[in-house]
């Protein structure tokens, strides 16, 4: 599945993107199917409102936005659950897990939407990032560095194409981000996907195919 | 680890705010407002059911008239000029709000009634009236006569029963009779004349509260005249009609220019029949807006509890849930619930029906024990206004 970006800018932040030069707002981009991107995005330069366009959670820009087919400017609802469900995940910055439900519960509710990730693996994954002891334990008792493991394993556990992350590691310590790139690479290779990563400071975490600056 | 299911996760997250007194008062004011709407339609349908319905029914929709002519001192003498004649008849089947007619006719031959049963005995000359059969209050069992059968059918007047009953056996010091007892007699019919008679056994088998005669099967009557006077056409001297609205100027005038007479007292029927139209229509509307206050009551019940679970709804949407998907969810769980208030409300009415079937019968009057369709095609379109209106509900809400 291929991204293209034409013209793009969020319309809250118009003024100040034009005292700039954005490598991404107002410019005509393609990702292609498997590449790596890095974007590089100083507080308040609008990373996590670019996550939030690609994923469809927001619409208010100018410019367009086309995932393959689907073009974001005109999609609906519909369409929109279709493309999460089984073409693009996401790991949120703040992790957006149900408080209300256990660790297991909140992956068993994206793992049974399409039912391609197998439970055995789900808990092989938890085991993985070490947070298999907090399986039944409300994720509004978890720490963040816990909340953001959840998530990461949340997003890996449907069918996708691209991985949008925001920040997916800002609560965890180097050990437990080692241990969360190392599944993210498996679990995206496996599905040969593409990985866009906003962060505030330059990193390695991947072999990215482009950096840019937002 | 224990398999979870989907359906049992969503619960949680959407349906964990509702409240259960809330969704049984919710529930019970739908269920009442379909209750009152069905039970509405049932008092409709019953009142029509007697109104116009089956010939069974003493019918009180519309009213019966008996006409005869006016007998003045001028017609003494003339009988001829107090009977119908065929362009009369024709007149007065044509007359406004008139819609049925009958004639009756009488017998032409000699009757004569023996009755003996032990200690008391009478015999009687009498006369014999038919009138065809829907046009009687009420088919008794066994109204039926062929030529061959030995025993014949009576329907007597009422009025003539109390006029033994108050006037005569009081005045002679015989014993009083109930309409059973009545029915438990039999007398001997002797018809014909001379070494031309044939005997029958007569039994009362109803009584009419609108013919103010002894009536037999018509087949009887017509036997006896053509077999005892056949060359004779006789003209009838009453006629019965069914009269949709009795106190109509048109019609009244039309008897008044006709110098006819007829029994007043029906007219006063028509009033109560308007009078039970109003209440009925009263009783509808009022059902009608009990529906629409329950539908509502029930409708924001399912909207507090979307709303409650917006944030949950939102991300569920986010992870890639889809809305109609969603809709489904809560549609399945508020569905049956909604189903459930109205078959109740059906099993009422069933019930209800079956109560007034049985109150009628001691009215002598003949309601089917089942609501009618009627009935059923308003719960139908009701189910599905109400269903429409709840899928649009949760659709909007999702969404």
């Amino acid at each position: 599945m291929r991204l293209s970006i034409e013209q793009l800018i969020p319309i809250p932040l118009k003024d100040k993107i034009s005292e700039y030069n954005s490598r991404i707002w107002g410019q005509k981009l393609t990702f292609n199917t498997g590449e790596h991107i890095f974007i590089q995005a100083p507080s308040g330069t609008g990373k996590t409102t670019l996550i939030h366009f690609l994923y469809g959670l927001r619409k208010d820009f100018e410019g367009k936005i086309h995932w393959s087919a689907f073009k974001m400017n005109d999609i609906n609802t519909e369409q929109l659950s279709q493309l999460r469900a089984s073409s693009v995940s996401v790991i949120f910055q703040d992790m957006r897990l149900f408080p209300e439900l256990t660790t297991w519960e909140n992956l068993e509710i994206k793992r049974r939407l399409t039912g391609t990730v197998t439970e055995h693996d789900a808990e092989k994954w938890l085991d993985r990032l070490g947070i298999k002891h907090k399986m039944n334990s409300l994720a509004s008792t978890l720490s963040y560095g816990e909340q953001q493991r959840v998530a990461i394993i949340r997003a890996m556990l449907q069918p996708f194409e691209w991985l949008l992350m925001d920040e997916p590691f800002s609560h965890l310590d180097h050990a437990n981000k080692q241990r969360a790139i190392a599944l993210i690479k498996d679990v995206t290779s496996t599905n040969n996907a593409g990985i866009i990563l906003a962060d505030l400071e330059d990193n390695d975490y991947f072999t990215y195919t482009r950096k840019l600056l937002l | 680890m224990k398999p979870l299911k989907q359906s049992k996760l969503l619960r949680k997250l959407l349906l964990r705010h509702k409240s259960n007194n809330r969704l049984w008062v919710s529930l019970l004011a739908l269920c009442v407002g379909s209750t009152l709407l069905l039970l509405s339609v049932l008092i409709w349908w019953n009142f029509q059911q007697v109104l116009e319905g089956s010939s069974d029914n003493d019918s009180l929709g519309s009213t019966f008239l008996t006409i005869g002519k006016n007998v003045t001192n001028d017609m003494m003498g003339k009988p001829d000029i107090s009977l119908f004649k065929p362009r009369e008849i024709e007149a007065m089947r044509s007359a406004p709000q008139v819609q049925d007619m009958g004639v009756l006719v009488s017998n032409r031959f000699p009757v004569y009634a023996t009755f003996n049963a032990g200690i008391a005995g009478f015999s009687s000359e009498m006369f014999l009236e038919a009138v065809p059969e829907r046009l009687l209050d009420k088919k008794p069992d066994g109204w039926h006569w062929q030529p061959g059968n030995l025993t014949v059918p009576i329907i007597l007047s009422s009025d003539f029963l109390n006029l033994y009953n108050y006037g005569f056996a009081l005045s002679q010091g015989l014993p009083q009779l109930s309409q059973s007892s009545i029915k438990a007699l039999a007398f001997d019919l002797k018809i014909g004349r001379g070494d031309f008679t044939q005997t029958y056994t007569a039994r009362v088998v109803g009584f009419s509260d609108r013919i103010n005669s002894v009536l037999v099967p018509l087949s009887f009557v017509e036997y006896g005249n053509q077999t005892y006077a056949p060359n004779v056409v006789f003209a009838p001297s009453r006629l019965i009609v069914k009269v949709k609205d009795p106190s109509d100027n048109a019609f009244i005038s039309f008897l008044k220019s006709r110098d006819y007479t007829t029994n007043a007292e029906q007219l006063r029927w028509n009033k109560l029949r308007v009078v039970i139209g109003g209440v009925t229509s009263a009783t509808g509307l009022l059902a009608l807006l009990l529906m629409g206050i329950g539908t509502l009551v029930f409708i924001l019940f399912i909207e507090l509890t979307i709303a409650k679970a917006a944030q949950s709804l939102s991300l569920l949407l986010q992870l890639g849930y889809s809305p109609r998907y969603l809709s489904l969810f809560m549609l399945r769980r508020f569905v049956p619930l909604v189903l459930l208030a109205l078959a109740i409300s059906a099993l009422l009415a069933c019930v209800a029906q079956d109560i007034v079937a049985d109150k009628a019968t001691v009215m002598n009057l003949t309601l089917p024990d089942t609501p009618g369709w009627q009935v059923w095609a308003v719960l139908a379109v009701s189910a599905s206004m109400l269903l429409l209106f709840v899928s649009r509900a949760i659709v909007r809400a999702i969404k």
